[in-house]
């Protein structure tokens, strides 16, 4: 199945976007936790704060559907 | 065209009130805009984009016929106007602004300059 | 001067003399702004043995070039003084709508001078510029003062304003802006509290002059419309930096239970998606900001009043929530509103009552030092009592309203050990026992350990946690470019987060002022202050400068006991190490003091000529000095 990927910042290198500035079309297995995707796509885990689909925050245990767009952030500082 | 105000997607940025005065005097100064918010705090904190709905009211009072509608809005020819202000004590909504350099009271004239910097979905076109 | 108010203004409070001089175009290029400005005229007026909160200190306000003006987020103002939590030079900003009033009212600066007899407030609209009784206002909450003045004076007019705790010095009260907004670190609240100056109030009505309007309007539209689209400003306008309160414990830098440990059981009652879910009442944004990552709320919690508060943010969510073991969102937020309206810092006084918590738990504090009340972690009947008796230093309130190393000083037992700070200057929201970047950055900050100066979890993360190797590099290059948006004042949340290049906001500058500014001398400006305010810290305190970049005992020896970071600390070796060569980077000596050959760099030899006098000028290295300045030390990862 297909989803998108979208970030900026220091993700936005390691993503390679190829749709947009900032989208990645990605092929992937159904049932895959964002966890393998990023995997598979060599993004360290550790940069990618959280992910955020149809509005919502989501854990990176998250099980995107088809057509899903998943925005991913690095961390930065509050305040 | 008009402008819809949402008023519970302002968050008070002011980035409509710089552009107006960018657009209208070519100067750095959101206290000649066109557009004003209001800000309720801290309770019940609420912002309230103001300007002109275009209701007419100020050309009627107009003793010396300065104001007409040209396309949706209506607008102050300053060569006309005297700076009276009979306009900004009539307008039912407060929204005919006054700055002390400016020659003529200040009111939308729909340029929507505002609509296209507000990113919060709180002034958008409608036809 | 195209881009500035031009003119700057000296207040004596004692005489109340008002004093006005047009803004020098070579100090406005040399110092750019706020954390410049403030800077510069601190080192060079407040005698070296001044008391904090005595009448040689004096207090500045200064927004800096892009306040104001139709740059991204140019909304900042800076606040500066010697703080009396750390001794040293402080600067503390704030968004909201504050600066860009002072400009448009004409003025670049306000240094307040000596101390008002009686409460008093300055008023400015426009050319007015008065001093006004305030004997009406003492004692008010700042949220219920700023209230009150714009029912007495207009809506229109933009205020600032000090709590009880700033009036009775506190050492880390703060300065409260558009019902939430805080100059919050360093205590610059006390300092104001002691010269009497109990508000200010400002309304500016003037245009601002700038070099070329249209290119400077066609650049910020063009920044506009590209990062409406950009992927991370639907969640940053949606939850602010409370966003990050998740990512924070899964990857073991969340302080709970005073630092305890890093990760927060319950943390999801505390996290933003909470906020939006129970609390939000708006989305709130400073001057000319089209992130709005300001959350204001409403708390609601049974038998007490339903209030409102800007936050929380992050940094409270951490300190207040985390750090003192609340698990509910309503209580963080009635938490805040309690620090905001007393008028204290949400992090030193979350992080400080943390502290306390930690120190009633061992049975240092006992019930008979808090009027018979308990200060169980997470409780916020107590939260409210002791911080209460904080603002009013009253009992125990008085031990801990000098922060967490002037109250482990009082109570001794060890507690030294516990209190996070640096400098006098309580740690932000951030664990550094798995991230040994930030440590070295909290440590040797200038003012004590505020992130604003350089946050570097995710620098660890990339070069590696658990190795003191390449992080003294990467710190130096983030205490000039952070701190750089609090000299320009704008947000740094448009560079941080989508993408908005520093170059942009240099040619923004450009098209604001018409000089032919470039990053690498901003970054030159910013190393120059950087030392200059190291100077002057030791000028004040003594040398070496290493005896004061010190941590506490837990950060270094402590593992952390639970969650992700589990096992980690830093290690006095490591911290040893990451000490020898930030020193070396920075082109200082071995003990941590400025070297004349830098000083002389960056344009400032008298600092040398003053630091040689007092015996604290540093010998450089045996290679010399490395070619530092501007951006030789942007990491790869950067």
């Amino acid at each position: 199945m297909i989803v998108y990927l979208r970030s900026g910042g220091k993700l936005h290198e390691l993503l390679k976007p190829d749709v947009d500035q900032y989208t990645r079309r990605v092929e992937t297995d159904e049932g895959a936790t964002l966890v393998e995707i990023l995997g598979e796509l060599g993004i360290p885990l550790a940069m990618v704060a959280f992910a955020f689909v149809a509005g919502k925050v989501q854990k990176l245990g998250y099980v995107p559907s088809e057509g899903d767009v998943i925005t991913i952030q690095s961390p930065v500082a509050g305040g | 065209m008009k402008i819809r105000v949402a008023k519970e997607n302002c968050t008070g940025c002011k980035l409509c009130m710089q552009i107006c005065a960018i657009q209208h005097y070519d100067e750095i100064n959101p206290k000649k805009a066109a557009i004003h918010i209001d800000a309720e705090f801290p309770d019940p904190g609420v912002y309230t984009p103001k300007l002109c709905v275009q209701c007419g009211k100020c050309m009627e009072a107009c003793p010396v016929n300065a104001i007409s509608l040209v396309g949706d809005a209506y607008v102050i020819d300053p060569e006309t106007c005297t700076d009276c202000g009979i306009c900004v004590e009539v307008c039912p909504f407060g929204v005919m602004f006054v700055h002390a350099d400016a020659p003529t009271p200040i009111m939308c004239d729909l340029c929507m300059k505002c609509t296209e910097v507000c990113n919060t979905g709180a002034l958008t076109v409608v036809e | 001067m195209n881009g500035f108010g031009g003119t700057i203004v000296r207040i004596n409070l004692e005489t109340g003399g008002i004093k006005r001089t047009p803004t020098p175009e070579k100090f406005a290029r040399e110092w750019m702004g706020a954390r410049g400005f403030v800077a510069k005229t601190i080192y060079d007026e407040v005698p070296r043995d001044a008391d904090p909160l005595g009448p040689e200190n004096i207090l500045i306000m200064a927004p800096g070039v892009l306040t104001g003006t139709f740059a991204p987020a140019g909304s900042k103002i800076g606040f500066g003084c010697i703080s009396p939590a750390t001794n040293g030079h402080a600067d503390s900003n704030m968004g909201g709508h504050l600066g860009a009033e002072m400009k448009y009212a004409g003025y670049d600066m306000v240094v307040f001078e000596r101390i008002s007899p009686e409460p008093v407030y300055l008023y400015i609209d426009d050319d007015t510029i008065e001093l006004r009784s305030a004997s009406d206002y003492w004692g008010m909450g700042s949220l219920d003062l700023e209230k009150r003045m714009k029912d007495d004076l207009g809506e229109d007019f933009q205020i600032a304003t000090i709590g009880p705790a700033g009036e009775n010095g506190v050492v880390f009260s703060c300065i409260t802006h558009d019902f939430g907004r805080q100059a919050g670190r360093c205590g610059v609240g006390a300092v104001m509290g002691s010269k009497k100056l109990k508000a200010i109030a400002i309304r500016g009505s003037k245009s601002l002059p700038v070099h070329d309007l249209p290119t400077l309007t066609k650049s910020t539209c063009d920044i506009i419309q590209r990062t409406k689209t950009h992927p991370l400003m639907e969640p940053w306008q949606k939850y602010g930096t409370a966003l990050f309160v998740g990512w924070s414990n899964d990857h073991g830098c969340f302080p709970s239970r005073n630092f305890q440990t890093t990760y927060h059981e319950g943390w999801e009652g505390i996290s933003g998606e909470k906020l939006a879910e129970e609390i939000l009442v708006t989305h709130k944004a400073c001057f000319g900001c089209w992130i709005n990552c300001g959350k204001y709320s409403r708390a609601h919690i049974p038998g007490k009043p339903d209030v409102y508060v800007e936050g929380p943010e992050y940094e409270t969510i951490a300190l207040c929530g985390g750090s003192c073991g609340m698990t509910n969102i309503h209580d963080v937020a009635y938490a805040n509103y309690l620090c905001d309206n007393l008028g204290l810092d949400t992090m030193s006084g979350g992080n400080t009552i943390g502290f306390a918590m930690e120190c009633y738990e061992k049975g240092i504090i006992t019930k008979d030092d808090l009027e018979g009340h308990e200060l169980r972690w997470g409780n916020i009947d107590d939260f409210e009592n002791i911080i209460r008796m904080i603002a009013d230093r009253r009992g125990i309130g008085e031990v801990l309203s000098y922060g967490t190393k002037g109250a482990a000083e009082r109570l001794g037992q060890g507690t030294l050990a516990f209190a996070h700070q640096a400098k006098g200057m309580e740690f932000s929201g951030y664990d550094t026992r798995w991230y040994s970047a930030q440590l070295l950055s909290y440590c040797t900050s200038d003012i004590g350990a505020h992130h604003n100066r350089s946050w570097a979890i995710t620098a660890d993360i990339q070069i590696g946690q658990d190795t003191p190797e390449g992080k003294a590099e990467v710190v130096i290059y983030l205490q000039h470019i952070r701190p750089l948006f609090d000299t320009w004042c704008c947000c740094r949340l448009f560079w941080g987060e989508v993408d908005v290049t520093a170059e942009e906001h240099v040619d923004t500058i450009r098209y604001i002022t018409g000089w032919d500014v470039t990053l690498e001398e901003c970054m030159k400006i910013s190393e120059k202050i950087w030392n200059l305010t190291r100077s002057h810290y030791l000028e004040r305190n003594g040398g070496p400068g290493r005896r004061f970049d010190v941590a506490p005992a837990r950060q270094l020896e402590e593992k952390v006991p639970s969650g992700p970071a589990e096992g980690h600390r830093v290690g006095i070796e490591n911290f040893e190490y990451m000490l020898d060569d930030y020193y070396y980077n920075r082109g200082w000596d071995k003990n941590g003091n400025p070297t004349r050959e830098v000083l002389e760099i960056l344009g400032i030899p008298y600092v040398a000529d003053n630091l040689e006098k007092a015996g604290l000028l540093g010998e450089p290295f045996e290679d010399g000095v490395p070619e530092v300045r501007g951006r030789r030390l942007k990491p790869k990862a950067m």
